[in-house]
């Protein structure tokens, strides 16, 4: 049977010790009343409604799915309660500020709430998914009118937020979308189109649903530089019912409990967001907390597919092991986490599981630094380092929580094919998460192309001094010199290979494309070995404690088996330098 | 060196578990005395009087005693212990209610429910749901014991020919009165006492499909519980929990159908002497507790198991 | 009415827990700590008789190591309104623990006390009675249903075979049952708030009570482990051996 216990013990290390950031509060006055007490109460809790509340969930949405009559989708059995138990809990409201009656917490805690939230039931999440996104969005660029008539409602859950963007010819590029959007002699807008892959578009869990679309104004130019935001709610503030109809849902290989709709759009009465023309930009602040998200999905699947996998290889008995562990007696068949085979398997799941959170969380105390920093040049710096970690987060986490879902489904057999364990929704869950939100190849060209070499490298070199700094402080330490020593190492080759292909860009510009996958890969190995590298240290010393003794394991695990594949990755974007032939049109 | 056990009955009846009481005082040792306190309670005493191994029955006869109100009893019963060595009890849900009061009333620790006695001070008793089992030894003057009936075999009812002896009551404490009781009306036993207990877990997939375990429960004589999972799902009442949380049980018979066996199942009932499984997934863990597994479809198998017996 | 409400800190109960190799005790390093599961039952209870008006005020109290103030920070979060911890690191008995109450109780006064039945680490199913011994106040264990009227309790109990009423006099002590109601989560405002909430600690000395114990663990062992049976084809075979093999039906 599908299992979840929140990993409490590694949230707590990643938070409280990792990165420190009790301390970090302590110099942010929006947190200046959290200490780490209540930090890990709030954590703890969360973990107990997504264990209790949305884990039982999960097997069975995915089972029985959305359905859709005559414009109306209804969610699966316990859908609903559980919103109305997380909205009543308090939890939607996590981060949002104080003032509009939010709990005023970090970014940080939030994401170790999603972490457990996608690891439990992510067809679920999806449903508030966005929520803090469009409260962000609202916040920034609404009109008073609009904050006030909405922010709170947003805030307290009673009202669903989903985006509008894509369009059967707009995926990637939403510059083709083809929406319109016409002024109304009140100030109001009157949107006109279709949209589809609206996640949550029509659901049961709220009586109102607020439509952020994506369209065009009659004076609009061409292409991206050409759209706006407009603010479109399925019931208008009189009562009435807007003019958006949902004409269908997905039938998914996975998330089957998030309704994925069609929208049709007739005249339907919206305001403006942001600037004419600028939606984009409008929508840009939601994107980095929301792509940090996602990324979050990809650990959550990671943390679900390790803790099922690991206890079902101690139950399991198959064959006889050529080592046992010092102590176990013989037996006719032993458990096959004593096979070298899955000890590489469990012991890869668990190091870049962990390794992944502390990256991660990383990334969303990095979005608090920048907004609630004392100094504004720690501020700048935050944000300019969150914005680089973004797209790595979002595409190898994504990435991760797929391919780790899928050795866990081999560590069950033919057990994990079929679904009975669940495993195998794990798998078919993880796979939405590298395509949505800017797909992961997307996301490698935003990481090369704009993030690394649009600065002239100076972001890179940033983030590359702080892991050198680290391997720094761990050099002196018995347990952990070797690992410095290759960080710095892979920091330097790194940084040589980014050197060269911003040099080789200029005879070649497709050159960068080409590689991006690949960098993007290594600087996800690098940044794991930073990550290890200051657990090891951490650790180092303490070996008495299991906790931490299997800290300095997985250092050692990573190390030795896992960061070898950043040679690869090297070899490969030596390699982009052959040109790629076209296929035949 | 004198053992007391207190009778357990319904003022009709002597209750099973006194006579399994019994034998964990005969293997502690010295004279036993069985304690009958209840209101018109004489044909329990006659009963108690047969039991082999014991010497003397007292008997509280009187209205103050009839349920067995702890506020009533305990003091009746701490004032009794002062001449004995020990006082046992059945672990039922009356003994666990007044013997802690007995207990504090002599300023003693109780020892709780009880497996096996090593020693007249060494006793084994299980702990953290029955995944430990803990030996502990008490230096107490006056040893308080609970007794987990299931772990005793009965002493035999028949062929003692003990004395009895009236006591005064112990009166009203007038802090608590009687105002009514509800009785289970199914003609099945009780779950912690049935012979036999067949349970359902999230398998039967719905709480009308419990209907075939009713049907072959009443085949048997058994009493039907539920996993904590069945419960969950809304399958169940709650009071028919086997597991941690729930009930212990241990009966002969322990038919686990749809089961897995997650671990808080198995501390419920894994001391039951046979134990059979019925279950579709072969790896489920409850058949490697299961001293008879079948692995079948329930709905198929339910039926003919029926009209098999 | 003032209730106290008692709470302690236990192995979670989902933890599959392992005897030490010593069979010195179970092994509790690294493993995940919580309320006992009849606590949070408790503790809803006096947090629903406060909501319906009957309680004013909701104490939360435990005996044990610093750590279990996250406890009582849970309860707090849950709804009491104050705490109190009284610190120990030494495991206590049931009686130890009921005198230590029974000092609380002297101070407090409370018309309630709910305790759980019993903590799922001793199993002992003591103290409430205990603490009622003590104090000499009418106990209601195993409750599934309290009804307040007035100066007097109307407790439904989970007996062997079915449900007893009976009515006390207040002040008295109940102690939980499974089915007494279903504990909530703690809302994540309440959480806030809880921390503002005043959490004191004493020790058993400041108590003047002495925490002695006649009894003694000698050794703590894993039970003794099932082995697997075997596996039958056909209901014919499961009937004949449960008849002939395990004589059993």
């Amino acid at each position: 049977m599908w299992h979840y216990q929140a990993p409490l013990r590694d949230m707590r290390f990643v938070i409280e010790e990792w990165l420190a950031a009790p301390a970090d509060w302590q110099r942010m006055p929006a947190f200046a009343a959290l200490d780490v007490e209540l930090a890990a109460q709030v954590v703890e809790e969360a973990g107990r409604f997504a264990g209790g509340v949305l884990a039982p969930l999960n097997a069975s949405g995915d089972r029985q799915g959305c359905r859709f009559d005559n414009g109306r989708v209804t969610t699966p059995d316990g859908f609903p309660a559980a919103y109305q138990a997380f909205v009543d809990g308090g939890w939607a409201a996590l981060a949002c500020a104080e003032e509009h009656g939010g709990q005023g917490l970090p970014q940080l805690l939030n994401a170790a709430l999603l972490e457990m939230i996608y690891s439990t039931n992510h067809a679920w999440a999806m449903y508030p998914g966005i929520a803090h996104g469009a409260y962000e969005c609202l916040r920034a660029h609404g009109t008073p009118e609009l904050r006030e008539r909405y922010l709170a409602d947003i805030v307290s859950g009673e009202i669903l937020p989903t985006m509008c963007l894509t369009e059967p010819q707009a995926g990637s590029d939403v510059g083709l979308l083809r929406s319109r959007a016409e002024p109304a002699a009140d100030g109001s807008y009157r949107i006109t189109g279709g949209k589809i892959f609206a996640s949550g578009g029509e659901h049961d869990l709220t009586e109102n649903i607020l439509h952020l679309v994506l369209a065009r104004l009659p004076d609009a130019p061409s292409g991206s530089r050409g759209i706006s935001l407009f603010l479109v709610p399925k019931r208008l503030p009189d009562g009435r019912h807007n003019a958006v109809r949902c004409g269908g849902i997905e039938h998914k290989l996975g998330i089957r409990g998030s309704a994925t709709c069609t929208l049709s759009f007739e005249q339907a009465e919206g305001w403006l967001l942001g600037e004419p023309h600028r939606g984009l930009a409008a929508m840009f602040v939601m994107m980095n907390s929301a792509r940090l998200h996602v990324g979050l999905q990809g650990l959550g699947h990671a943390e679900a597919a390790w803790q099922n996998a690991a206890q079902y290889a101690a139950e399991r008995r198959q064959m006889r092991a050529v080592r046992r562990p010092e102590g176990r007696a013989e037996a006719p068949a032993d458990p096959i986490h004593y096979h070298p085979a899955m000890r590489r398997t469990l012991l890869e799941l668990r190091t870049l599981t962990e390794g992944m959170r502390a990256l991660g969380y990383w990334t969303a105390h990095l979005l608090d630094q920048a907004e609630q920093g004392a100094d504004p040049a720690l501020r700048a710096q935050a944000e300019s380092r969150a914005q680089l970690l973004t797209p790595l987060v979002k595409a190898y986490f994504t990435e991760q929580g797929f391919r780790l879902a899928s050795s866990a489904l081999q560590v069950f057999g033919g057990y994990g094919y079929v679904q009975d364990y669940a495993v195998e929704q794990i798998l078919r869950d993880s796979r939405i998460a590298m395509i949505y939100e800017g797909s992961n190849e997307i996301q490698a060209n935003d990481l090369l192309l704009r993030k690394v070499l649009g600065d002239g490298g100076a972001a890179l070199r940033g983030l590359l001094e702080t892991f050198r700094a680290e391997a720094e402080a761990a050099s002196t330490l018995p347990e952990c010199g070797g690992f410095a020593t290759a960080l710095g190492q892979y920091c330097d080759r790194l940084a040589t290979a980014a050197e060269g292909l911003a040099a080789a860009a200029a005879q070649d510009p497709e050159r960068p494309y080409r590689a991006a996958g690949d960098f993007l890969r290594l600087l996800g190995l690098v940044a794991l070995a930073f990550a290890w590298v200051r657990s090891a240290r951490l650790a180092a010393g303490r070996a008495d404690d299991p906790f931490y003794a299997g800290k300095l394991e997985s250092a050692a695990f990573f190390f030795a088996y896992l960061l070898p594949e950043a040679d690869h990755r090297l070899a490969l974007i030596e390699a982009s330098r052959q040109p790629l032939p076209f296929l035949p049109e | 060196m004198a053992i007391l056990v207190i009778a357990e009955h319904d003022n009709a009846v002597l209750a099973a578990a006194t006579l399994n009481t019994v034998t964990a005082a005969r293997a502690i040792g010295g004279d036993i005395h069985v304690l009958v306190a209840g209101s018109g309670c004489a044909a329990v005493a006659e009963s108690a009087a047969k039991i082999a191994g014991v010497a003397k029955v007292l008997v509280a006869d009187d209205a103050a005693c009839a349920h067995l109100l702890a506020e009533n009893v305990a003091p009746l019963i701490a004032g009794l212990a002062k001449g004995y060595s020990h006082v046992l009890a059945p672990a039922s849900t009356n003994g666990k209610n007044y013997l802690p009061r007995v207990a504090a009333l002599l300023d003693v620790e109780q020892i709780s429910e009880i497996v096996a006695v090593e020693s007249a001070d060494t006793f084994k008793r299980p702990i953290y749901a029955g995944n430990a089992i803990a030996t502990v030894q008490s230096s107490a003057p006056i040893k308080v014991i609970s007794v987990r009936a299931t772990a005793f075999d009965a002493a035999a009812g028949e062929g003692g020919s003990a004395s009895i002896e009236a006591l005064a009551g112990a009166g009203e404490a007038g802090k608590s009165s009687f105002v009514g009781e509800e009785l289970a009306k199914s003609d099945r036993p009780e779950l912690t006492s049935a012979r036999v207990v067949i349970s359902g877990g999230r398998g039967l997939q719905s709480g009308e499909n419990f209907g075939l375990l009713y049907a072959l429960a009443d085949k048997l004589g058994a009493a039907v519980g539920a996993s904590r999972a069945a419960v969950d799902a809304g399958f169940a009442p709650n009071d028919m929990q086997v597991g941690q949380t729930g009930k212990i049980v241990a009966p002969d018979l322990y038919i686990a159908v749809g089961i897995s066996g997650a671990i808080q199942h198995l501390a419920g009932m894994k001391d039951s002497k046979v134990i059979v499984a019925i279950n579709k997934d072969a790896e489920a863990p409850i058949f490697q507790v299961a001293d008879y597994g079948l692995v079948a479809d329930l709905f198929e198998v339910l039926p003919e198991l029926e009209r098999a017996l | 009415m003032k209730i106290l409400v008692t709470v302690k800190r236990v192995v979670d109960y989902n933890v599959k827990v392992r005897v030490k190799a010593d069979n010195s005790a179970v092994d509790l390093a690294n493993v995940k700590m919580a309320m006992n599961p009849f606590c949070e039952i408790a503790v809803e209870e006096a947090v629903r008789l406060k909501e319906r008006g009957i309680a004013s005020e909701i104490v939360a109290v435990s005996v044990g190591p610093a750590a279990a103030q996250e406890q009582l920070r849970t309860a707090l979060a849950l709804g009491a309104d104050r705490a109190l911890l009284i610190e120990t690191d030494e495991e206590l008995g049931s009686l130890a623990v009921a005198k230590l109450l029974k000092a609380v109780v002297d101070k407090e006064q409370p018309q309630l006390v709910i305790t759980g039945k019993q903590a799922i680490d001793s199993d002992n199913n003591q103290t409430g009675q205990m603490l009622a011994a003590l104090t000499g106040y009418a106990q209601g264990t195993f409750a599934s249903k309290l009804e307040p009227a007035g100066d007097k309790l109307k407790v439904v109990r989970e007996i062997d075979g079915g449900l007893q009423t009976l009515e006390l006099a207040l002040p008295a002590i109940v102690t939980t049952d499974l089915r007494l109601n279903e504990p909530r989560y703690a809302s994540l405002p309440n959480i806030m708030k809880a921390k503002k909430k005043p959490l004191e600690t004493v020790t058993p000395a400041d108590l003047g009570v002495s925490v002695a114990s006649t009894l003694k663990t000698l050794k703590v062992e894993a039970p003794a482990e099932r082995q697997a049976g075997i596996k039958v084809g056909s209901v014919a075979e499961l009937v004949e051996k449960l008849k002939n093999e395990a004589k059993v039906i």
